[in-house]
Order: C-alpha cells, then sequence, then structure tokens
C-alpha cells in the first residue's frame, strides 16, 4: 500500500511514478469542456476504474489514454514516456473493446497472432506466445474457430487474450462485459481480476456500473463534469463519498439535505432533527447527510439508538438474501432500509408499525453542492 | 425471382384453425395473381424465343453447330477474347471504382449523397448516346488525341478508337457504377471499431487497410466482379461501335450470324454457349462467395 497522506486527493502526478500519469489534461469539444484538468497515476500492477455516467467523460478519457483523441492541455506518459502526441500504434496499450472489435475474417488465433505480427514476433516466439494465451484464458483448442463461431464468453476471452499477448504496458478494458448475461458477466469479471493478479498487468478499466467497479477495482476514479471527483479504494468510496454525486451513484443511499444546528444535530425539512457524528462540523452549513440503507436497526423490546423514529411500511421488496424495505416515517420523511433475510423484520408486511433507529456514527456527512 | 415458400410457411405457422388457414392461402393466391403478368411477359418474350433459338442450333438432329462453335480456332478465339476482355472490364472497373467507392463511403454527410448522384449520373443517359460521345471523344482528330499532340505529351495520335482500347474505355465508363455500388455498400457496413482496434494493436495505415478493411470490403468486390464481369460478356452495343468491326466479342459475332448470315442455328449454337459461360463465372463466382465471405 503506498504512504500516501490523504488518498482521496489527487496529488499533482509526475512522469514514471506510474504505469500510466496523467497531468492535467483537458480536452474541449466547442465551449464543452470534456475533461476539464485531469491528474491521475495508475500504479505497477493495480486494476484502476474510471467510474462515470455516461457524459461525465470517462468515454473521451479513455481515447485520449489509447491515442483516439489529443488532449487540448496537458500531458500523458506511459511509464516515463511522454505519449501524449504519439498515434495509438506507437503507444505500448492493449485494450479490450465494448464489442470486443474481433476482426469476423480471421481466426482466434490470427486475431490473436495480429498485434505480435505487427511487432515483427518471429513466427516460433508467436506460435509459443498464442499457445500459452489461449492456456491462459481456457480457449485451447479452439485457436482456429472464427470469432463468430465462439459464444460471448469466449470472444470476450479472444478479446482479452489478444489484448494481453504482446505484453502491453497497460491494458484499456472499455465497458467490456455489457454485452453478457448477469451470470457470465460476473464470472468474466473474476476471471479478469485473477488474470490481472497473475500477471501482474497495470489495468484502467472504464464502466458505467458500480457494482462492477466496486467488485473489481484496486481504486476507483469517479468522474462527473469531466473530473475526477474523488479517488479511493472502493471501501472509502462507498464509506465516505466526498459529496452528493459520489453519495447517490455509488450504492444505494438515503440522502438527506440539511442544516447543521450548534447542538450536534442537522435539520432536515419539517424540522426533523439527525444528531451527527463526533467530529469537526460546520455550523449552520448546508450539507448531505447519508444513510446507507444496511445501516439502520429494526427497534424492538425498547431497544434504543441515538436517532429513533416511528414509521410504516409502504413497501416490501424480496432480493434473495435481503428484503428491501421502503419506509415512511411518521414526521414525513422517506428511508429506504436493506435487512437480512433472517431477521425478525422478515414478518413485516406493507402498513406495518414500526420503530427504526440509528447511532449517529452511521450517518456520514458529504458536501451537498 | 425469389423461390416460394408459401406452403411451407403456412405449414409450419399455421394454427389448426381452417379459417386463418384459407386466409393465408387467399393472400398466397392475390400475391401470385399479381405477379402473373410479369411472368406472363418474360415467358412470352424471354423463354419462349430463347427456346426456340436453342432448338433452332439443333434443328438439323446434330450438334454440328456447337462443335463448329467449341473447335473451330476462330470461333474459340472469339470466346477467349471475350471472356479477356471482360476481365480487363472488371479489372480496369475494380481499380477505378474501390478508390471511388472508399472516397464515398468514408466522406462526411453530404458528399456520399452527391457521389451517389455523379455516379449514377451517366446511367440517365442513353448507352448508344455515351458511346458516340466516345466516337467523339476517342478519334484520330478527336478531343483526347488533339489535347494531347497540343500539350506535346504524343507526337502521333493515339489508336484510341476501332480497338480493343476503345472499346476497354467506353465499356469501362459503362459498367463502372456496378462496381462502385456493392463495394460502396459493404464499405459503409464496415465496423469503425474494428480499425480503431487494429490501429490500438500496432498496426500502420497500409496494414489496417491491407490486413483488415480490404478483407473485410472483398463480399462487396466479389459482387461487383460478378456483376461487370457477366455484363461484360455479353456486352454489345459498346465493342460494336467503339471496336469498328475489329474487336469481335461474341455478342457481336451473334447478331454478325443472324443479320448477316441468317444462320439462325449457329447463332443459337453460340447463344447457348454464352449463356453457358455466364452461368458458369456465376456459379464460380458464387462458391467463393459462399465460403467464409459474409462477416458483415
Amino acid at each position: 500500500m503506498a504512504p500516501t497522506a490523504d488518498p482521496n486527493r489527487p496529488t499533482k502526478p509526475t512522469a514514471g511514478e506510474g504505469d500510466l500519469t496523467l497531468a492535467g489534461v483537458v480536452r474541449r469539444f466547442g465551449s464543452v469542456a470534456a475533461l476539464a484538468g485531469i491528474d491521475l497515476t495508475v500504479r505497477k500492477g493495480e486494476l484502476l476504474t474510471i467510474l462515470g455516467p455516461s457524459g461525465s467523460g470517462k468515454t473521451t478519457l479513455l481515447k485520449v489514454i489509447a491515442g483516439f483523441e489529443s488532449p487540448d492541455e496537458g500531458e500523458v506518459y506511459l511509464g516515463a514516456r511522454k505519449v501524449t502526441s504519439a498515434p495509438p500504434a506507437k503507444r505500448d496499450i492493449g485494450m479490450v473493446f465494448q464489442n470486443y472489435a474481433l476482426f469476423p475474417h480471421m481466426t482466434v488465433a490470427e486475431n490473436i497472432a495480429f498485434p505480435l505480427q505487427m511487432r515483427k514476433i518471429a513466427q516460433a516466439d508467436r506460435a509459443r506466445r498464442i499457445d500459452d494465451v489461449l492456456r491462459l484464458v481456457d480457449l485451447s483448442g479452439l485457436g482456429e474457430r472464427l470469432p463468430r463461431q465462439l459464444s460471448g464468453g469466449q470472444q470476450q476471452r479472444a478479446a482479452l487474450a489478444r489484448a494481453i499477448v504482446f505484453g502491453p504496458r497497460l491494458l484499456l478494458l472499455d465497458e467490456p462485459f455489457g454485452a453478457l448475461d448477469r451470470k457470465l458477466r460476473e464470472q468474466m469479471q473474476l476471471e479478469v481480476r485473477r488474470l490481472q493478479r497473475q500477471l501482474g498487468l497495470t489495468a484502467l478499466f472504464v464502466t458505467h456500473d458500480q457494482e462492477e467497479a466496486l467488485i473489481l477495482s484496486d481504486r476507483i476514479a469517479v468522474m462527473d463534469q469531466g473530473r475526477i471527483v474523488q479517488l479511493g479504494t472502493p471501501q472509502e468510496i462507498y464509506r465516505l463519498p466526498v459529496n452528493r454525486f459520489v453519495a447517490g451513484f455509488i450504492g444505494e443511499s438515503n440522502l438527506f439535505r440539511a442544516r447543521v444546528t450548534d447542538r450536534g444535530e442537522a435539520a432536515l425539512e419539517n424540522d426533523i432533527r439527525f444528531r451527527l457524528p463526533e467530529g469537526p462540523r460546520p455550523d449552520g452549513a448546508e450539507v448531505g447527510l447519508l444513510l446507507r440503507p444496511e445501516r439502520p436497526r429494526l427497534l424492538v423490546n425498547g431497544e434504543r439508538a441515538d436517532n429513533m423514529f416511528a414509521g410504516t411500511v409502504v413497501e416490501v421488496i424480496y432480493l434473495g438474501e435481503t428484503i428491501k424495505y421502503r419506509l415512511r416515517l411518521d414526521p414525513g420523511v422517506e428511508l429506504v432500509v436493506r435487512w437480512p433475510f433472517r431477521e425478525a423484520s422478515q414478518s413485516l408486511r406493507i402498513g406495518d408499525r414500526i420503530t427504526v433507529g440509528w447511532d449517529r456514527s452511521d450517518i456520514n456527512l458529504v458536501a451537498w453542492s | 425471382m425469389t423461390a416460394y415458400t408459401g406452403q411451407m410457411n403456412g405449414v409450419a405457422a399455421g394454427r389448426p384453425g381452417p379459417g386463418r388457414w384459407w386466409r393465408k392461402r387467399r393472400t398466397e393466391a392475390l400475391l401470385a395473381l399479381a405477379a402473373l403478368p410479369a411472368m406472363a411477359f418474360l415467358l412470352v418474350f424471354y423463354l419462349l424465343p430463347m427456346a426456340l433459338l436453342l432448338l433452332q442450333s439443333i434443328e438439323d438432329g446434330s450438334l454440328s453447330a456447337y462443335e463448329k462453335a467449341l473447335t473451330d480456332s476462330l470461333y474459340v478465339g472469339v470466346l477467349i477474347d471475350t471472356m479477356l476482355i471482360a476481365a480487363y472490364v472488371s479489372i480496369a472497373c475494380l481499380l477505378l471504382g474501390y478508390p471511388v467507392a472508399y472516397l464515398m463511403a468514408s466522406a462526411p454527410a453530404p458528399w456520399p449523397t452527391v457521389g451517389i448522384v455523379f455516379v449514377l449520373l451517366p446511367f440517365w443517359t442513353s448507352i448508344l448516346v455515351r458511346t458516340y460521345g466516345w466516337m467523339v471523344l476517342l478519334g484520330r482528330n478527336g478531343i483526347v488525341n488533339r489535347a494531347l499532340l497540343e500539350l506535346g505529351v504524343i507526337s502521333d495520335p493515339l489508336p484510341l478508337l476501332n480497338n480493343t482500347a476503345g472499346v476497354l474505355i467506353g465499356m469501362v465508363h459503362v459498367l463502372l457504377p456496378y462496381m462502385v455500388f456493392p463495394i460502396y455498400a459493404v464499405m459503409r457496413r464496415v465496423d469503425p471499431g474494428l480499425i480503431a482496434a487494429a490501429e490500438g494493436l500496432g498496426a500502420p495505415g497500409w496494414q489496417i487497410f491491407r490486413r483488415v478493411y480490404f478483407p473485410l470490403t472483398l463480399p462487396g468486390v466479389l459482387a461487383g466482379v460478378t456483376l461487370v464481369y457477366i455484363l461484360s460478356i455479353g456486352f454489345f452495343i459498346t465493342p460494336a461501335l467503339l471496336g469498328g468491326g475489329r474487336v469481335i466479342m461474341i455478342a457481336v459475332l451473334i447478331e454478325v450470324q443472324v443479320r448477316q448470315f441468317l444462320n439462325w442455328g449457329f447463332a443459337g449454337a453460340l447463344s447457348a454457349v454464352l449463356l453457358a459461360a455466364t452461368l458458369l463465372v456465376y456459379l464460380l463466382l458464387r462458391r467463393v462467395f459462399r465460403s467464409d465471405l459474409q462477416w458483415n
């Protein structure tokens, strides 16, 4: 683990520090800045995810890194080498595309041979490497098939094999699991993760799927409006989102707009008051209160909590291992909670009266703006 | 020439209800009725005359006409010349048409349409007018020769008319659209993501073309070549006028047999040979098509 002081705050990166370094990258389309100053270092051997909704600039960022777009300002480094204006072919990046982009007129082996041939690798070495990588992605014996003769998952593996066979400095994955059904997607995610770790690949993964990002990443960079708004481990991003956008985008959340009062409380609309966690609080400031759905407890037999409310069950959704409830608290706000299936809560029905509570430490303050 | 598959569909998709079955039947019958005039037209004015011509070729109860057509070095020579000219025309159309199609396929918004109009423009002029136009352009004192002489590029007029060169120029002009459009259609469907992938994997521009783009457009190339080649084999007006009687293609030969020698039997045999050659080429090229070439 890196000994940096605050992993959430991007420090000014220096070239050569990691396998990929972006320094002050800006890309404008007309008057719109698709990338408004990106500083980022992807460390050797880590899998970093660029996570953002569509229109956040993540696709533009991917293109700038791959070399399909040039930044208006800033520099891109692969290792210590400046590649800001190098064409894609001159960068050392293996890419897995959204729809795999396997060449349909070539067999799987020919597809994998392509980057090796472009690098003038000798025939014997080529054959050995293709064999190795096919075994690695579990496609041994399918080298002579055409891509259309493979299943979706197999095509995905072939695309991955093609991207890593030439030992690139960086592996770029552009929403590679989008076309797969849920079960296969999960399987492939784990497999990509295993391969990436096993081979020590430095990988940059671009997705809009927060669940996927949480599962796969060493670190996540959350993008919004052309900026990286938060950079951190999945746990950090989930537990301590820096603002309302990140809190709302990652995971499910109850998010309340409130004003901090001077008694360690926050006042919501309708003059509802939540007790806040200890620590420095800007009195009078407008904040967002984040309460993850798994935090509130069902209070029975006179149990107590820092914050306690009576309410009514409005909706019950079975999700298998957990049940999601929508509650209407008596003061007039709605709350979503998720409780494990085994608990006493399983007998709750719509219209039931309950008491819920949570401790002040269950609440996270996030910037509202 | 769509195969009639209604009956099969009826059986496969039809539910047991007899009313539904009959309604479906009636629609099919009506559709078949609508196609009747065209079928009758083809039967009377195409199939029947052709059958008669073929019958005449074996009228004397022997295959002597065919023997002559396929062994006499004069006629075999014409057949080979025809095939060669068709091949030259196809190659020339491909070399000229592929870049045009590429420009059209890769140009931004209004230009593909403009390109299509320009490629189609000659189609709206009679082939006869166009061929006479070439005679004016290509003659000894034609515009092309005069311009070249003026510019000092040549000292004697080039022989561009009444020879193979003239025939080729005229035929390529007429047939070029048949090459451009199939290729253009396939090019439009090439996934730009594949080109980006090739680039990202380290391929320089010409390798992307050679290894990825061109192979992906091969179906269009084959369609274009098939069309142009088959049309070339049976060409008549252009070789007749621009060849000046010195370039004999098989269609010209057939016309001579009918008009000058009134030798219907032999003309029929030559027609049969032409038809067979056309079918052969078609089947041959289709075989290549059928293999692994349809990936779009």
